[in-house]
């Protein structure tokens, strides 16, 4: 009988034997079994004479019914999945963590939940957040159609944190004038660990879709390292500023738009002109441009870094300061950057600048470079982030002519450019 | 009474949990165990994680019921994001790791090809992520003992938990100083057959840790945990012991709970209990299960060589009671100065460096006399260096004082004062039968003893006692 991953099994070396429960194993050149006391250990392959099955894994079966009740007096919310794990469980046999989709599963998880709505929950597909791609965002925004037509009250899109902030972006961008509110939520500790943020993340975004007038795109992440409150963040001005803390998400030139105080459950809007329920008609546009491209600028830097992006529709140069390239002459070098970014143009790329510094305003005339630049036909991109910027010039790419593009890339659609930045972090 | 535990089918097996020094065993914090005062206060919640079967650990989700809500405080000076479970851990600590196998070679066992780092569930706070990382790193590892072998069934490398500070209504509190510190935990077989063998075993065991380096001493350092059932009882671990002198009594009184029990036809549950001062017991809280150990992902697994292994065999340090042994012998001292001079990290370079005085007396120098001074005068022996010690070993060395001189000098070495050593230098033995001789025409009559004190009063510090009653006997014929 030939062992498979969970199966106990008996291990025979030359000195001694080990039995144990036969565990998944890529990484390195040895047999890992999972012991009765439950540590798992590994085996150097090169010593092993023989694995013997003693009884083959039998899978256990889920005994979760799927009748759940609906409260007519409470709002329906749905969740919809693309990967990373809200609800995960840990097979202890095979020591693998599952994740868990179904509506029955995550509420008997969270059985807090069916306090709040009632629930609707699948997987769109599972999504690497690192390797989205903007036909990803097609697919999201499918499956938020097909919740629309249903009438239901709000969405959560569960999604991995690293390119979460670009799809909140793309979201907000396609889904305009949107009648419900749909939020974003990720977690920064995975769910299978007793700590996890995606718990009352989760939780505060349930409460303040059931709780409030609130429509539109949003982002749920903790609001500091504590598990205290939970904010709700604009969808174009957030970003990621933490490889790994749980308040890694940050209003950027912008400020958090509700704060949901996870044990009282009660919510304070800190911002008042926030998108409410309207007669205008939702219109989605899913499109998107191909090659659009990000470059960051650096000291000695050479024109064949700009040259590489002929044939892109769309770059970014996130500059230094407040928007520069090295582009100043007398220097040959600079010259010849500067020559590069034209002809980009003239072929017919669309370049724009926002600043590396995150925080403030590009400006287009103060030094030198930047007029020389926006001369060239660079767009300043005012507060923008550089990933929102991206975004926004892809999407516009998709949806609109290119003179069109060049207008609409500076002036505010969906609260990516502040006007007025009024804090001072 | 004396229990008679064979009849009682006592089973008996002890954890024994060890700290070690240098950093934390994943993140670069230090293991300072220090008493700074907090920077940092963070709020946090736990929830259990659910198994395979649908439950949760009955351990973890009795935790969970309190519903209570954890405050972390620390200093930054030993605590880092990864403590607060808001970085993913760093590569396991190789020095601990090496001190382990260290510990478990000393402890015959066997080390694993592989080690895998395991998340162990634990949600009452007391580790920040909601589990402990811990791993096997040995098995099948034995100690000879008194009534037999009782056999080491696994040695674990695992993080120590934080400390529990006073709560209150909506918090329970902890410093996360301790949280971390690399520990190795020993888990014996059930051969132990009686409290006091417990307690054998737990000093032999403690003895084996205190021969490796690397390993941190003093008070709560090293903890022992002691599982317990009778026949028709139940499996109780207790926790917490103040230290090793009250096995005996916490684990004879815990016999007598369960006896009573059983008496009364009351069910024992299979829990954690916690010792008391007054050696009583009380419930901590359930047993949990072996359905809380799944994979840290975070970290790699780590290989162990064959030649890794046989390069530490090399390293071994002798186990401590062989060397107490040795240095009894090879120094002449009694076996008590010996345990003490072990530990004192200057004995054999003054041993070495003063070759004409007798390890004895070196040992009575840097050891008992401080001791000495400590209990008879209330002064702070402590603060005695290395350089305050050789100074005086170098007086008797020349022979400008006696041994008896040497108490006097290190109390005026301690309170600073100036050291005139005409007055400690020692008198000729002629000088001194002269003088004999003329206090025994001065005050004839008295007991030998009675002069001796008359002597030793005036010549105190300067004199041989020993001397002077050979100059005594030999005057008064």
């Amino acid at each position: 009988m030939k062992p498979e991953y969970g199966d106990v099994v008996k291990v025979h070396t030359k000195e001694e034997t080990f039995e144990g429960i036969l565990m998944p194993n890529k990484e390195t050149d040895s047999v890992v079994i999972k012991l009765d006391n439950g540590y798992n250990i590994g085996i150097d392959d090169k010593k092993i004479k023989e694995i013997k099955v003693v009884k083959k894994f039998e899978e256990k079966e889920d005994q979760l019914k799927n009748n759940i009740k609906k409260d007519d007096k409470k709002p329906t919310i749905t969740i919809l999945h693309t990967g990373g794990t809200i609800a995960s469980k840990v097979n202890y046999e095979t020591g693998g963590v599952i994740s868990k989709f179904s509506p029955a599963e995550l509420l008997e998880m969270f059985p807090e939940l069916k306090k709040i709505a009632n629930f609707d929950s699948r997987l769109i597909e599972q999504m690497f957040s690192e390797d989205m791609r903007f036909v990803h965002y097609e697919k999201i925004t499918h499956a938020i159609k097909k919740e629309i037509e249903k009438n239901i009250d709000g969405i959560i899109i569960t999604h991995g944190t690293d390119t979460l902030a670009y799809t909140s972006a793309a979201l907000s961008f396609i889904l305009e004038n949107i009648d419900i509110p749909v939020i974003l939520v990720g977690a920064q500790r995975s769910s299978d660990r007793g700590s996890s943020d995606a718990v009352m993340n989760l939780i505060c975004a349930a409460e303040f879709i059931a709780k409030t007038d609130f429509t539109g795109v949003a982002i749920c992440m903790h609001e500091k390292t504590d598990d205290n409150n939970s904010v709700i963040l604009p969808p174009c001005k957030t970003r990621k500023m933490h490889t790994s803390r749980r308040d890694a998400f940050k209003a950027i030139n912008d400020k958090p738009i509700a704060v949901i105080n996870y044990d009282t459950r009660s919510i304070k809007f800190m911002k008042k002109d926030y998108q409410k329920s309207s007669d205008k008609k939702l219109v989605i546009r899913d499109s998107f441009g191909d090659k659009i491209g990000i470059i960051k600028c650096h000291p000695n830097m050479f024109k064949e870094q700009f040259d590489f992006f002929k044939g892109y529709e769309g770059l970014i140069i996130e500059g230094t300061g407040l928007g520069h390239a090295p582009v100043d002459p007398p220097q040959k070098l600079n010259i010849d950057i500067l020559e590069s970014i034209k002809s980009l143009i003239k072929s017919g790329t669309i370049v724009a600048m926002t600043s590396q510094c995150i925080f403030g305003r590009t400006h287009p005339h103060v030094y030198t470079a930047a007029i020389n630049l926006s001369d060239a036909g660079v767009i300043y991109c005012k507060d923008m982030l550089t990933e929102t910027a991206f975004i926004k010039l892809a999407w516009l790419l998709g949806n609109y002519k290119k003179e069109e593009v060049r207008d609409l890339l500076t002036k505010n659609l969906r609260g990516e450019i502040n006007e007025r930045i009024t804090n001072f972090i | 009474m004396q229990l008679n535990y064979e009849k009682l089918g006592f089973k008996c097996g002890l954890e024994i949990h060890q700290q070690l020094e240098g950093k934390k065993l994943f993140c670069d914090c230090p293991t300072l165990n220090s008493d700074k005062d907090p920077d940092t206060r963070v709020e946090r919640r736990l929830r259990a994680v659910v198994g395979e079967t649908g439950e949760i650990d009955q351990a973890a989700a009795f935790e969970m019921s309190k519903g209570k809500k954890f405050l972390y405080l620390s200093n930054s000076e030993d605590t880092c994001l990864v403590e607060y479970d808001e970085e993913p851990p760093h590569e396991l600590n190789k020095q601990a790791l090496e001190t382990a196998i260290k510990v478990a070679l000393l402890l015959n066992a066997k080390i694993v090809d592989e080690i895998q780092i395991m998340r162990k569930i634990v949600v009452d706070g007391s580790n920040v992520s909601g589990f402990q990382r811990t791993a096997l790193i040995a098995m099948d590892g034995f100690v000879e003992t008194s009534k037999g072998k009782v056999t080491i069934p696994t040695i674990c490398l695992e993080e120590e938990a934080a400390q529990k500070l006073k709560g209150d209504k909506d918090f329970v509190r902890y410093k996360l100083d301790r949280l971390g510190i690399p520990l190795i935990e020993i888990a014996t077989g059930t051969e132990i057959k009686s409290a006091d063998h417990a307690k054998e075993v737990a000093s032999h065991i403690g003895m084996v840790l205190r021969s490796i380096e690397g390993v941190k001493r003093g008070l709560g350092t090293i903890r022992q945990d002691v599982n317990i059932s009778i026949k028709h009882g139940a499996r109780t671990e207790i926790k917490g012991f103040q230290d090793l002198r009250s096995i005996q009594k916490v684990i004879d009184y815990e016999i007598k709970r369960q006896q009573k029990s059983i008496e009364e036809n009351k069910k024992i549950e299979k829990e954690v209990r916690k010792a008391e001062p007054d050696f009583t017991t009380s419930f901590l809280r359930p047993l949990p299960g072996a359905s809380r150990m799944y994979p840290e992902t975070d970290v790699l697994p780590v290989r162990i060589s064959n030649d890794y292994i046989q390069k530490l065999k090399k390293q071994l340090p002798k186990l401590l009671t062989e060397k107490t042994e040795e240095i009894e012998k090879k120094y002449k001292l009694s076996s008590n100065l010996a345990k003490e001079a072990i530990n004192n990290k200057i004995f054999e370079s003054l041993v070495k460096k003063f070759d004409k005085i007798q390890p004895v007396a070196i040992a009575n120098t840097i050891i008992t006399i401080p001791k000495e001074i400590k209990t008879r005068f209330k002064i702070d022996s402590s603060k005695l260096t290395q350089k305050d010690f050789e100074e005086v070993l170098e007086y008797l060395s020349k022979s400008i004082v006696t041994k008896e001189a040497i108490i006097e000098l290190l109390i005026k070495k301690l309170k600073g004062e100036e050291i005139d050593l005409k007055k400690f230098e020692s008198i000729s033995d002629e000088e001194l039968e002269e003088e004999i001789k003329t206090m025994m025409k001065e005050k004839p009559g008295l007991s030998t003893g009675a002069y001796m004190g008359l002597v030793m009063a005036k010549h105190r510090g300067k004199v041989d006692g020993k001397k002077v009653m050979e100059l005594l006997k030999k005057s008064s014929n």
